[in-house]
């Protein structure tokens, strides 16, 4: 039996195969529709956690439970989740828990490019590869296996190009696991320190014992034999560029790729005349291979930044690449099309005030981070989930008269409930007196409208406790909360003036349904006048799909315009209304 | 390896991964191999969308190299000519007629649709089909149809799949209730690709 699956689908069916028990994460792509196929499962319990580092701990206590587990995220989310991640490597596992991290090479939608296959050296867990769909279902299954045999949480590694890849899996039967049960073991599970340093023994014998098994093992590191002298090391997406690329090379893939098979390694090394090792990203592979002492070529023949395709491995290891572009496009300029805010987001308004005021805007991440981009082009600083919070309070204090009363960190609800509420704490602790806004649109946007503890309901659509953002404010003990309507911008310009100028943290709540979620028009569309248009443009600068140029004056599709009203807002001649409406 | 490579290109929301799924199902039911890349997250809010599929007995993996593209399949004209290189010498382009402009931050800066579009699709392509899959659809009363119409115009073209495989694959993929307007948007579409 065959089935068309995408590969984060084909984790969820290999998770569910092994019998998992419970599956938890933070939505992020490439990662995030994992948990969602997983949910498919009605046998599973399945949950979105506010932060990764929460959902890697819940996922421990069902772990301790002697349940097998499965946790989510892309690849910057292990750095949130690393330090539970980082222990759990030293108690190791009563049932097998597997930790996904979806990287993203080429960074499609990231904001970095790291190579999380130094997480599972770093902290010594085993780490497996898939290369493909159906090895995504394969090894997922398998995964909780090795979790168990090793004592150690397994890391499996996916990328862009195998997350988002759809193709043909095989579909086994799922294993029936009887649940462990807890049990008490202080000296594994509390990690006082003279428990830790024994387990950092057992640790080391883990890895030598793991390693010893993947010297050994066909099915995780196959060697395909080819009729050239040439061989080739690799492991991940990279295998199928290498099988194109030199269809007659000997070929060792790698899919478990820590602790590696060392000895493998040197004896296929030892069988080839010209060795070489492609991988994507970092020299990982490479880094140790040549400190086995082993000759090998690699990272100098490869870009070190991006990813990999067929022609960049061509390049690698024949040269040039097979395929000719015969198509020259170098004549001819072609406009990007940035990624934008959707028609009738509330999100809009809010930054269209931003660069009206001149503000000093400490962004974060989601669908907001756009409007950093043209025309809005109203954010100047965006590194991680939940930094907007602490940036905006370290710039309000250091910044200087200059700064001083304009600053703001701009957060969405989902990353303020992530990580940006310590942020809040340490404003109120240490007296600051700058001034957050939180665009409360009650979805996590960005991802595909996944559930945060602000919507009420969880991953199945089932009713939840629904954490109303004003009252938690104001039970840290903010006293200048406002709530306020991203669509009426002289009410929300006003409300901005007062806080910014407020010596205090003041928390300004943009309250308005995500459009795209919950498909909330706020009216109907919009005209515009053309015997009143001045042409000015500023209706163009909102940046909205709706309303584009058409003959030297600004023309509004009626089929994309939710009449929000931003435009018109912004419009000084007042030529932009709804038909029959006065602006 | 005996491999054939289509690209799929559009604006996000034209139905590129919706297409991209029904071909590879098609491959499926015609006991190939098949693999297929997209690029989600970022792409949603109004960005060019792509899909790479790839059918054969065994595909290794899942991108199309530039100049590796037999076909390109694009629901936009701009975004035919963005994804051209992907073409082999001999590859056809299969080109919906249909404009839709990029986001223009100025007025003043014009609308910033490629001038002359038409004449360097024409000028470029190794070989081009124009398919009135809007004209189609709308006859057909429902514009969501645009990606079966050009699946149907391209269909004709893919050797390795039977006529019975892509209805398999549209009777899989689509919901009782649109399933046979998808097909006769299909049979429109193929004849419609039989005589250009």
């Amino acid at each position: 039996m065959k089935k068309l699956m995408l590969g984060n689908e084909a984790v969820a069916r290999g998770a569910w195969e092994a019998g998992v028990a419970f599956g938890s994460g933070y939505p992020g792509t490439p990662s995030t529709e994992i948990l969602e196929h997983l949910a498919k499962y009605p046998e599973v319990a399945v949950q979105w956690a506010p932060n990764e580092k929460v959902g890697l701990e819940v996922a421990l206590g069902a772990m301790l439970a002697g349940a097998r587990a499965l946790v989510t995220m892309k690849h910057v989310g292990l750095n949130v989740a690393a330090d539970p991640f980082f222990s759990a490597a030293y108690t190791g596992v009563n049932g097998g828990l597997v930790v996904v991290s979806a990287d993203d090479p080429g960074m499609h939608s990231s904001q970095d490019e790291q190579d999380n296959r130094y997480y599972a050296k770093m902290a010594k867990v085993l780490m497996v590869e898939p290369a493909d769909v159906e090895e995504a279902r394969w090894m997922t299954r398998e995964a909780f296996a090795l979790s168990e045999r090793f004592d150690s949480p397994v890391l499996l590694r996916m990328t862009t190009r195998v997350s988002h890849q759809t193709g043909v899996a095989g579909l086994g039967e799922p294993l029936s696991v009887a649940a462990k049960g807890f049990r008490k073991d202080i000296a594994k599970y509390v990690l006082l320190p003279s428990h830790a340093r024994d387990r950092r023994h057992k640790i080391e014998k883990r890895l030598r014992d793991a390693a010893a098994f993947g010297d050994s093992s066909d099915l995780w590191n196959p060697v395909r034999r080819g009729a050239s002298r040439v061989g080739v090391v690799t492991s991940g997406v990279a295998y199928g560029y290498v099988r194109e690329a030199l269809p007659d090379a000997s070929i060792l893939k790698i899919g478990l790729s820590w602790p590696l098979p060392m000895e493998r390694i040197k004896a296929f090394a030892a069988t080839v005349e010209e060795l070489y090792v492609v991988e994507e990203l970092e020299p990982f592979l490479e880094e140790a291979m040549r400190a086995a002492g082993l000759a090998v070529k690699g990272s100098e023949l490869r870009p070190y930044t991006g990813e990999l395709d067929l022609s960049t491995v061509e390049r690698m290891l024949l040269g040039a690449p097979h395929h000719a572009v015969s198509v020259d496009l170098s004549d001819t300029a072609i406009p990007a099309r940035p990624p934008t805010l959707c028609p009738g987001c509330g999100h809009r308004g809010m930054f269209t005030l931003f660069r009206e005021m001149g503000l000093r805007v400490m962004g974060d991440i989601g669908c907001y981070t756009l409007g950093a981009l043209r025309p809005l082009a109203a954010m100047d600083a965006c590194l991680c989930m939940g930094a907007s919070v602490g940036m905006a309070e370290g710039l309000q204090k250091f910044g200087g008269p200059k700064e001083k009363g304009r600053t703001v960190g701009v957060i969405g609800d989902s990353t303020f409930f992530h990580t940006g509420l310590p942020g809040l704490l340490d404003m109120l602790a240490n007296g600051s007196d700058a001034t957050l806004v939180i665009l409360d649109n009650a979805v996590t946007a960005m991802t595909g409208g996944q559930p945060n503890p602000g919507t009420g309901r969880d991953i199945r659509g089932g009713a939840t406790v629904r954490l109303d953002l004003g009252a938690l404010c104001r039970g840290l003990g903010v006293t200048r909360v406002r709530e306020v309507d991203p669509y009426d911008m002289a009410a929300v310009r006003k409300v901005l003036e007062e806080e910014l100028a407020a010596p205090e943290v003041s928390v300004v709540i943009a309250k308005a349904p995500c459009v795209l979620e919950y498909r909330v028009a706020a009216g109907r569309p919009v005209e515009v006048d053309v015997e009143t248009c001045t042409r000015c443009g500023a209706c163009i600068r909102v940046g909205c799909m709706a309303i584009h140029e058409q003959g030297g004056y600004p023309n509004v599709d009626a089929g994309l315009c939710t009449g929000c009203s931003v435009c018109a807002q912004v419009c000084d001649a007042g030529s932009i209304a709804v038909p029959g409406e006065k602006n | 390896m005996d491999i054939t490579n289509i690209m799929l290109s559009g604006v996000g929301g034209q139905g590129i991964l919706t297409s991209g799924r029904v071909l590879a199902l098609a491959a499926l039911d015609a006991g190939l191999d098949v693999k297929m890349s997209e690029v989600h997250g970022m792409s949603q809010r109004g960005g060019n969308v792509d899909a790479h599929v790839r059918i054969g007995r065994e595909v290794p993996s899942s991108l199309i190299p530039k100049g590796g593209a037999h076909f390109l399949v694009s629901f936009e004209k701009m975004e035919a000519l963005r994804y051209l290189d992907f073409l082999r010498p001999d590859g056809v382009a299969f080109v919906a007629r249909h404009e839709i402009a990029p986001l223009s931050p100025s007025l003043k800066e014009g609308a910033g649709y490629v001038a002359g579009v038409d004449v360097a699709l024409a000028r470029k392509a190794p070989s081009l089909v124009w398919v009135d899959a809007f004209g189609i659809a709308q006859a057909l009363g429902d514009l969501r149809m645009v990606n079966v119409v050009l699946l149907g115009a391209l269909s004709n073209r893919i050797g390795e799949l039977a006529p019975e495989n892509w209805e398999a694959a549209l009777r899989d993929r689509f919901s009782a209730k649109v399933r046979e307007a998808c097909l006769e948007a299909f049979r429109k579409g193929a004849a419609h690709g039989r005589a250009a």
